[in-house]
This record gives C-alpha cells, sequence and structure tokens, in this order.
C-alpha cells in the first residue's frame, strides 16, 4: 500500500482510494483539486497536513493507529472531525438507509419482513440519535470547556456551573457499540430474509449497511482512542486547576 | 473416516480391514488385539465407528467413550450366530460379504449423519426456547428462573446461540425469532 505524503495529487490519492472521501468531507474541504497537491490543498483550507496523512492513513489500513501522533493533535480538531461526521450520518447516511429499508416493501414478497426490519432501524435510530446527542450536548462541549480553562489557566464558568460533577469516566462506561445493531441487520437480510424479486436495490441496502458499520467502527475507534485519552490528560491538567480555585 | 477395531483373532481383524477397504470414505484404521490398548487409544482419541468382539471388555470401553465428544458409531462383533433379536449395528463372523457389507455401509451413513448435526448451525430446541425469552425481552435471571436453569447455564446457550446465528443485539436475535416464527411480532408491544 503506498504511503501518504504531502507531494501526492490530492486528486490520485482520492482515485486510488474512494473511500478518502469521506474524510475529505469531515475536514471540510471542497473537491475541485486540479492539478494540487495534498499539503497545498491542506493549507489552502486550513488543515494541517500530519492530521490529514495520519487520518487518511489510518482509514485505509485499519492496522495502523498511531494513537501517540493522534494525541498529539488539538482536541478541537479531532472535535470538529468528529462532529462532521455526525452531521453526515445524521442528514445523510442513515436517512438513505432508511428510504432504501421502506422501498423494500415492494421488493420482498413477504410484508411483515419489511415492516419487521423497518422497526428495527426505526428503533435504531433512535438509539443512534440519543448516542450522538449526549457526544454533542455533552462531551464535546465538556471536552472544549475544560480545554478552554487550562488555556486560560482558570476555570470557565460554565465548567463550574454545568460540569462540576461531570466526569469523562462517566461517558466511557456508557459509549456502546453503535455499529453493531448494523452488522446484525446485514447478516439478516443475507441469511434469513426471503430472497427479494429484485436484487439491485436489495444489494445496495446491504452495501451501504456494510460501508455505515466500517464507518462506525473508525468514528468510535477515535472517540475511544484519541478523544478519551485526551480527554483524560486534560482532566488531569484541570486537577490542578481545580485545588487552586479551591 | 477412522475407525477402531478390537478384535483378538488376527484373521478376523485383516478380515474385516479387508471389507473396509471397499469404503473411500474410510482413511484411518486401527487394530487393537486386547481390551487394554483399545481402552488407550479411546481416551487419546475417539473413531468414527467403532468394531468391537462381544468378548472385549465393555464397561470399561464406554467409560473411556463417554470422556469423549465425538461419540462413535458402535458395531458389535459376534464369534456366534447372531441372536434372533439383533440389529443392523451387530456383526457376526458367520455373516456372508454382502450383509456385512450392507451393515457397515449403514454404519457409515449414521456416523455421517451425527458429524452433519454436531456441525450444523441450527438451534437445539433448549437454545430456541432461550431464544424465544431473550426475544421476549426477558433478563437472563428471568429466564433461568423460568426455565429452572442456572443464569451461568441462560448465558452460555446465549454464547451459542449468537455464534450460531451471527447475531449479537438483543433486536437482532428478536428479527430472527419473529421470521423464524419463534415469537409472533405481537408478542413484543
Ligand atoms: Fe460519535
Ligand atoms: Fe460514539
Amino acid at each position: 500500500m503506498m504511503v501518504i505524503h504531502g507531494d501526492i495529487k490530492m486528486a490520485d490519492l482520492i482515485m486510488g482510494d474512494i473511500n478518502i472521501l469521506a474524510i475529505i468531507q469531515r475536514l471540510n474541504i471542497p473537491l475541485g483539486f486540479k492539478e494540487k497537491t495534498v499539503s497545498e490543498v491542506c493549507i489552502e483550507h486550513n488543515v494541517d497536513i500530519q492530521f490529514f496523512i495520519q487520518l487518511t492513513q489510518s482509514y485505509r489500513d485499519k492496522d495502523y493507529f498511531p494513537k501517540d501522533h493522534f494525541l498529539t493533535f488539538p482536541v478541537e480538531w479531532i472535535i470538529d472531525y468528529l462532529r462532521n461526521s455526525h452531521k453526515c450520518y445524521v442528514e445523510h447516511r442513515i436517512p438513505t438507509i432508511e428510504k432504501q429499508i421502506i422501498e423494500l416493501e415492494n421488493n420482498i414478497q413477504n410484508q411483515n419482513s419489511s415492516e419487521l426490519l423497518l422497526r428495527f432501524f426505526r428503533e435504531y435510530i433512535q438509539e443512534f440519535n440519543t448516542h450522538i446527542e449526549i457526544e454533542e450536548k455533552i462531551v464535546f462541549p465538556y471536552t472544549i470547556e475544560i480545554n478552554k480553562s487550562i488555556k486560560d489557566n482558570q476555570l470557565t464558568t460554565t465548567l463550574k456551573k454545568r460540569y462540576s460533577n461531570y466526569h469523562i469516566e462517566d461517558y466511557v462506561e456508557a459509549h456502546n457499540n453503535i455499529e453493531e445493531k448494523l452488522y446484525d441487520l446485514k447478516n439478516i437480510l443475507i441469511k434469513y430474509i426471503p430472497p427479494p424479486t429484485t436484487n439491485c436495490k436489495y444489494n445496495t441496502l446491504i452495501f451501504d449497511l456494510f460501508r455505515l458499520e466500517n464507518d462506525l467502527k473508525d468514528h468510535s475507534d477515535i472517540e475511544d482512542k484519541v478523544l478519551i485519552p485526551k480527554v483524560h490528560l486534560l482532566e488531569k491538567k484541570l486537577k490542578k486547576l481545580k485545588m487552586e480555585d479551591k | 473416516m477412522k475407525i477402531f477395531i478390537g478384535e483378538s483373532s488376527y484373521i478376523i481383524r485383516k478380515g474385516i480391514i479387508q471389507l473396509l477397504s471397499q469404503f473411500k470414505e474410510v482413511d484411518i484404521i486401527k487394530e487393537f488385539s486386547t481390551s487394554d490398548e483399545l481402552e488407550k487409544a479411546l481416551l487419546e482419541s475417539s473413531p468414527n465407528i467403532l468394531i468391537i468382539n462381544t468378548a472385549f471388555n465393555h464397561e470399561d470401553i464406554e467409560t473411556a467413550i463417554s470422556e469423549s465428544e465425538h461419540q462413535p458409531v458402535i458395531l458389535h462383533l459376534f464369534n456366534t450366530q447372531l441372536p434372533h433379536d439383533s440389529t443392523k449395528t451387530h456383526l457376526s463372523v458367520f455373516e456372508n460379504k454382502a450383509t456385512l457389507t450392507e451393515k457397515i455401509e449403514n454404519a457409515i451413513y449414521i456416523s455421517n449423519e451425527n458429524e452433519n448435526i454436531n456441525d450444523s448451525e441450527e438451534l437445539s430446541p433448549r437454545e430456541k426456547l432461550v431464544l424465544k425469552h431473550v426475544a421476549l425481552g426477558q433478563t437472563n435471571k428471568e429466564i433461568a428462573e423460568k426455565l429452572f436453569i442456572s443464569t451461568h447455564t441462560v448465558i452460555s446457550h446465549r454464547k451459542n446461540i449468537t455464534r450460531k446465528l451471527n447475531i449479537k443485539t438483543v433486536s437482532g436475535l428478536t428479527v430472527y425469532a419473529i421470521l423464524n416464527k419463534i415469537i409472533g411480532i405481537d408478542d413484543i408491544n
């Protein structure tokens, strides 16, 4: 596998692995690269080249995860990246799959099964939304507040007011495998649902589930292996500040 | 397929091996002239079919077999004429080639069947019952109480169910249970 570096043309990199588009989107980099290299594009859009390279490399190669390197990046970058992926899931990926399941009704002989799948998936959407809401409304703001407190060398008011008793461990304990149900759904579609009348739509659905599942695994990896350890480090520093504040 | 022969007579052992050589399914044959030798071998590995003379010490042999994971099909070899209530698992040294061949063929067939059951991903009736309760949303403890088994057993059933079906979540198992009519769609709220 090609090692990614700054002098490769961005378009070539994406042509070589179309999945990298997901990262481009999450870093808010627009397409239309012409002949520009990875570093030129990154500089133009204010993205750290190393951050881009490490994300891409680990996304492509599942055995590659430079945890220590990731920990050196500012926590805001990581949160921005995670937020943008949430946005993509909630606004696009999940509704697309939901629509596909609704359309299955005309596509599988047994109507009960399509109803059942829809029910299963809607339950999943709820669970998914709760999962993301906790991250968006509690974990990320909390992280940003401690980070700010440390930078300013004093506890922010919000931190004192809203998070006086909050600890990242609360999140660690509750952070579940959001992709497991997708794995099951995919498996049920392949093994246990009576065969569809036309395979094309059905296959697209299975393929989309598979992609989302993999994507979420990657996403959770960044939360579990980068965000959480990063917040642990920040909390250690915060402890000192809290002592001084008393 | 592996076959063990327990028979003290050299000539009879060779005769059986000759019969077995007709079957392409048979790839390993081990012969034992005493109960002790056979017992020792059985403790180490178990064959698919065991052909054993009725004069061998059956008690020791049975204990040795009971330890093993796969139960062999046992063919009993009589030095006498067969009793009139004999079954297809009874062989006699007086029987002709065609009859013996047919009985061995039957044993090979049964052994293959057994193997398929062991390998199959079908749920056992017990597992189906546990699955039903899981799909209905009951906890391990509730299931244990209802089925008069320990929670530990419930957990091990659940592990096997998940492994066989490749479905990890409760909602996934519920969908499976409904699709396979283990529970009805109206059974869930
Ligand atoms: Fe997330
Ligand atoms: Fe998450």
